[in-house]
């Protein structure tokens, strides 16, 4: 009976497994591969094998190391201020109880909104002539064409896109909270300040760990929507490694660099997450 | 209500203000995009910019549907969504079932392998795609570029059902099976229908995912397939820059999905918070 339950799961899985390893795994392999060879883009054209050489020109070059620093300036930029305001509208809501429902729905939208579209609104909203941002707050800022704050810039959607994400996902984690440990506190006399840092804060330690790393990763991962707001101009300085990643692939025909360049970066990642996930969530630290 | 919410009146008015005037800014781009795309092209880009439409229109509605490859992107949009929640269904929910039933090890490297797919660079997998799909010959189809969105929502679409099968209890399905249903039979007629709410937040997350993505159908799409995100990014470049018809376009294509949001928010809510608060 054991035997045939551990086979029937196997079967369950099989079909999802197979795919995965298809269309993801084999990829991967396929990508990273690349990164040790010379490829001319042309179809049919030669590949040669050139071992470590893509990976030394990638760490060499200035424009990897620029954009490497701009993913993680934009990458923390986004994290942030999405952390902050997701956290504070997140007790906001907690404060104000069940009757600020449909607001939490109005808060909510934007995560539907395609990046693409909120990429090309807010580049909408922040165009130099007639965006209604200057006009509203009576300023004239190039918020997209210069090159000192465009980075700031083009993370404005991004965060309009997903601050909700980590306000449901902390304000679904604040409801968790066990009512009595908040009581105790009230009633020891703990100020806000005290409460919020000293008790609210750690006990939701892996849900923060959560939030924060889902979207460290997909702001790491940003693509559309710098593509559409600045196609990673003016003078580069919105050119993170996925739009360099793209154009050294597609534009500059090199595969083989975009493979290395891609490799690294995918490395990268792996390590920064896992580092990350042990150290704001210490699994096992409290259990 | 488990003592986080303020008590006294005016903090409570200070807070509702505060929340109020977050919600307004955060409404505040949406609005002006609706807004823009009932002004006429001439008032879109007037300067200065007014809020308002001076002369409401359906004009640049017009004129973005009447362009070239906008409404066969917008069918291909929903055939490509449709098509990968179903595949992402098919084959997340079995895989899902097994992994909270059965728990055997090679169903917790499943969760992990699904998880780190997602710190994958889109562009790792878009690219070496292009090649595997020409060599299946459907590249530039509806189905090839499901396939490579489904690579997208089937990890999240499995993490999502496993919490949803792990909310059901165990005796449910022991009785069915002690009434004489197969395996298969207790997981399609019993187990499935309690979970029906789990699947509708997958399914809408699955077709999110297709409905938004951008990258992959950059890559896999030329002409036939080719999405509406592509054909909003493609406005730019053309004509110069309509804002008007732009804003039209991207109106068109975000009201159905806000509108979904509206009406399944609590759904919605438990999917975008189950795994994460779940921890």
């Amino acid at each position: 009976m054991r035997v045939t339950d551990r086979r029937f799961a196997l079967l369950l899985m099989a079909p999802a497994a197979l795919f995965l390893i298809a269309f993801v795994l084999w990829p991967i392999i396929r990508f990273v591969s690349n990164a040790f060879f010379e490829i001319s883009p042309i179809a049919g054209g030669k590949r040669e094998f050139v071992g470590f050489d893509n990976f030394a020109t990638a760490f060499a070059s200035a424009a990897f190391q620029g954009a490497s620093m701009r993913t993680i300036a934009y990458t923390l930029i986004v994290v942030v201020l999405e952390f902050s305001i997701g956290l504070t509208v997140a007790l906001l809501f907690a404060a104000l109880g069940q009757r600020s429902a449909i607001l939490r729905t109005i808060f909510m939208y934007p995560l539907m909104v395609a990046p693409v579209v909120a990429g090309i609104l807010w580049r909408f909203l922040l165009i130099d002539n007639f965006g209604i941002v200057n006009e509203l707050l009576g300023i004239d800022v190039g918020w997209l064409s210069d090159p000192h704050i465009a980075l700031f810039s083009v993370a404005l959607p991004d965060i309009w896109l997903t601050t909700s994400f980590i306000t449901l996902v902390l304000f679904a984690g604040l409801q968790n909270l066990p009512g009595d440990v908040l009581e105790a506190a009230r009633l020891d006399g703990a100020g806000y300040p005290t409460l919020l840092f000293r008790v609210l804060i750690p006990l939701l330690r892996p849900v923060i760990a959560v939030a924060l790393v889902v979207r460290g990763i997909d702001a790491a991962r940003a693509f559309d929507i710098i593509l559409i707001q600045t196609n990673g101009g003016p003078q580069e300085s919105t050119t993170t490694l996925s739009l360099l990643i793209y154009r050294t692939m597609t534009r500059y025909g090199d595969p083989g660099l975009a493979s290395a360049m891609g490799t690294i970066y995918l490395l990268g990642m792996l390590l920064v997450a896992t580092a990350a996930i042990f150290a704001i969530w210490r699994p096992g630290a409290e259990r | 209500m488990n003592g986080l919410e303020a008590r006294r009146l005016t903090p409570k008015v200070i807070l509702w203000t505060l929340l109020l005037a977050v919600v307004v800014l955060y409404g505040f781009p949406f609005v002006y995009l609706l807004l823009t795309s009932f002004k006429t092209p001439s008032d879109a880009i007037a300067v200065p910019p007014a809020v308002l439409p001076r002369a409401w229109t359906l004009e640049n509605y017009v004129t973005a549907l009447a362009k070239e490859g906008v409404v066969p992107a917008l069918l291909n949009s929903v055939v490509t969504a449709v098509l990968s929640t179903a595949m992402s269904l098919v084959l997340a929910v079995p895989a899902a079932y097994a992994i909270t039933r059965y728990r055997t090890p090679s169903g917790r490297v499943f969760v992990i392998a699904s998880l780190v797919t997602r710190m994958v660079p889109a562009i790792a997998i878009g690219a070496p795609l292009v090649e595997t799909m020409r060599v299946l010959g459907i590249n530039d189809t509806s189905l090839g570029l499901a396939i490579a969105h489904t690579t997208i929502s089937l990890p999240l679409s499995i993490w999502l059902m496993a919490s949803f099968f792990e909310a059901v209890p165990d005796e449910l399905e022991e009785a069915a099976r002690v009434d004489g249903a197969s395996r298969l039979g207790a997981l399609w007629r019993v187990v499935l229908p309690v979970v029906s709410g789990g699947l509708a937040v997958t399914a809408i997350f699955a077709f999110l995912a297709s409905w938004n993505e951008f990258l992959f159908s950059l890559l896999l799409t030329a002409v036939r397939a080719q999405t509406t995100p592509i054909v909003i990014a493609n406005f730019q470049t053309q004509f110069g820059i309509d804002w008007g018809a732009m804003t039209a376009l991207a109106a068109l294509y975000s009201i159905p999905v806000v509108l979904l949001t509206l009406a399944l928010q609590r759904h919605i809510v438990a999917g975008l918070t189950l795994g994460a608060v779940k921890g």
